[in-house]
């Protein structure tokens, strides 16, 4: 009985740390396949031209898979039909993040970019990858949200802050990992629905938006974070008096 | 009661996971003498025979899933780790950091108890959590580089493992020195499986032509040299009367249940 209500309670908690599925990463060893085969990969990447004016759909496909030398029935490929598309560009877009890390560096003598500037930098540089789609972003996000692909949808979100917070050098393992990632998660999610509808020129507005949230971010983690060191700071704090009055504690 | 709703549980918990028999053995009273063969027999199987090491502590050798298919691939250089070795390695790492944690924490609780009624055991109590500090710092790096997912559970882990240190401090030196017996004999036997997994790992890899690499061959020098720093601290507390504490038994076994449980919810949350 005990088991079962302990198991009942573990079970989801693993599973909400299962989103953020990173497992071990290796610098010896080429990494895992991704879910995408050689085939599938190039009719996709020749896919991506397309969604400007087809959008994410089944015609980008097949207009892709014909560029890419192949029958238009290799769509059939992808039993996730459009949401492929999404997917592939959810993933091309995060990887491609590591290339941009140039943009992290100061000149020399500078003072060095914080932890915190190099995650707003790298959050605007995907922000702006979905600059080409923007105005068909909506029909991707509806995709995301249908039942089937949403575990998907949300694993790439954590994923995507994952690797912004590793490739800004950020080392953090405790608590703090989990909350760092889960705001950057909504901050970035709000940000790219926001995107969507922002007509003013170089995205000022989005910019805009952006710092507000991790501004908003900054207010209610300090005043987490001091609650978690008060707790912490009073419980010693209380310890050491006792000790003080020459209670063996 | 608290004792034997956990040992019910865990009973429980054993049948769902065969290969954790954790919490099973804990009832039965032949602790204290596998403690002193376990720790006795390190220096006699030392780093070049893990497996021989490993037959003294009857746990079901588990072989990574990877087997047929790095068996059936001729020398493909470097290929990927299978999904199996990475999960193994992921949740290594998360379980080492989350031990190393409360083990600092246990030890920076009860040390200023320990040393108020005996000073001289104080050079012994910051040797031995200098070392925790040690493994703590060098796993925190481990997950970090290798983008591991830290445990869910740190808060937890936090006030369990500085209430148990407190706790078993106010009840004396010998059962704080219990503390450290029980935990510590976990501990090296929870290393040892890894490092007889990792060894097993690097044998198949090599066996298929495949490069460890560098990591992996340090990550087994180091959870070696852990394991070892973790036993001598289980003879320290076994030389300091660990086993005089009253009721040594239900103690040690119930703190052994508590880290088994720790151990197996670290592995996976
Ligand atoms: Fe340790
Ligand atoms: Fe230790």
């Amino acid at each position: 009985m005990v088991a079962r209500t302990l198991l009942s309670r573990i079970r989801p908690l693993a599973a909400r740390a299962r989103l953020f599925s990173r497992t071990y990463h290796s610098y010896d060893h080429p990494p895992p396949p991704g879910p995408f085969s050689s085939t599938e990969s190039s009719i996709l990447s020749a896919s991506l031209p397309h969604i400007p004016s087809h959008g994410f759909t089944l015609t980008s496909l097949s207009l892709g898979a014909k560029d890419a030398g192949y029958i238009d029935a290799s769509t059939n490929l992808f039993p996730q039909g459009p949401f492929a598309l999404v997917r592939y560009h959810l993933m091309t877009q995060r990887l491609g993040l590591a290339e941009k890390t140039d943009s992290l560096e100061t000149a020399e003598g500078a003072k060095p970019m914080g932890t915190g500037a190099k995650v707003k930098k790298l959050t605007w540089e995907r922000l702006m990858g979905n600059k080409e789609v923007v105005h068909r972003w909506q029909e991707a996000l509806a995709l995301m949200a249908q039942p089937s692909n949403v575990p998907t949808s949300l694993k790439e979100l954590a994923a995507l802050s994952d690797e912004i917070w590793f490739l800004s050098g950020d080392t953090s393992v405790d608590t703090s990992w989990y909350t760092k990632r889960a705001s950057l998660s909504t901050i970035y999610a709000a940000t790219e629905l926001f995107m969507t509808t922002d007509k003013s020129p170089d995205y000022a507005d989005t910019r805009e938006f952006l710092d507000r949230r991790f501004r908003d971010v900054q207010i209610v983690g300090g005043a987490m974070g001091s609650v978690g060191q008060w707790v912490g700071f009073t419980a010693s704090a209380g310890l050491n008096v006792l000790r003080s009055k020459g209670v063996r504690i | 009661m608290a004792l034997c709703s956990s040992a019910r549980r865990s009973a429980i918990l054993a049948t769902h996971l065969p290969t954790y028999d954790f919490l099973l053995p804990c009832l039965l009273p032949r602790i204290t003498h596998q403690n002193r063969h376990l720790s006795r027999s390190r220096r006699l199987y030392s780093a070049e025979n893990d497996g021989a090491f490993a037959n003294t502590s009857a746990k079901p050798l588990r072989a990574p899933k990877s087997a047929p298919e790095a068996a059936s691939n001729p020398v493909p250089r470097n290929k990927p780790l299978t999904q199996a070795q990475r999960d193994f390695l992921a949740s290594a790492l998360r379980v080492n950091q989350a031990g190393e944690l409360a083990a600092c924490l246990i030890y920076a609780a009860q040390t200023p108890v320990v040393v108020v009624a005996h000073p001289h055991l104080r050079p012994l109590m910051k040797h031995m959590y200098d070392q925790e500090a040690g493994h703590f710092s060098t796993f925190n790096k481990l997950i970090a580089k290798h983008r591991v997912r830290p445990t869910a559970m740190y808060p937890v882990w936090k006030v369990a493992a500085s209430a148990l240190g407190w706790g078993t401090a106010i009840m004396g030196r010998e059962a704080a020195m219990a503390c450290t017996e029980a935990v510590e004999t976990e501990i090296g036997t929870h290393y040892n499986d890894q490092v007889r997994w990792l060894l097993d790992m690097a044998e198949q890899m090599e066996r298929s032509g495949e490069e460890l690499g560098d990591d992996l061959k340090e990550l087994i020098i180091t959870v070696r040299r852990i394991r070892d720093e973790e036993l001598e601290h289980l003879d320290h507390a076994v030389e300091n009367d660990a086993q005089k504490a009253v009721p040594h038994e239900l103690l040690t076994s119930f703190i052994r249940a508590g880290c088994r449980g720790a151990i197996w919810v670290s592995e996976r949350v």
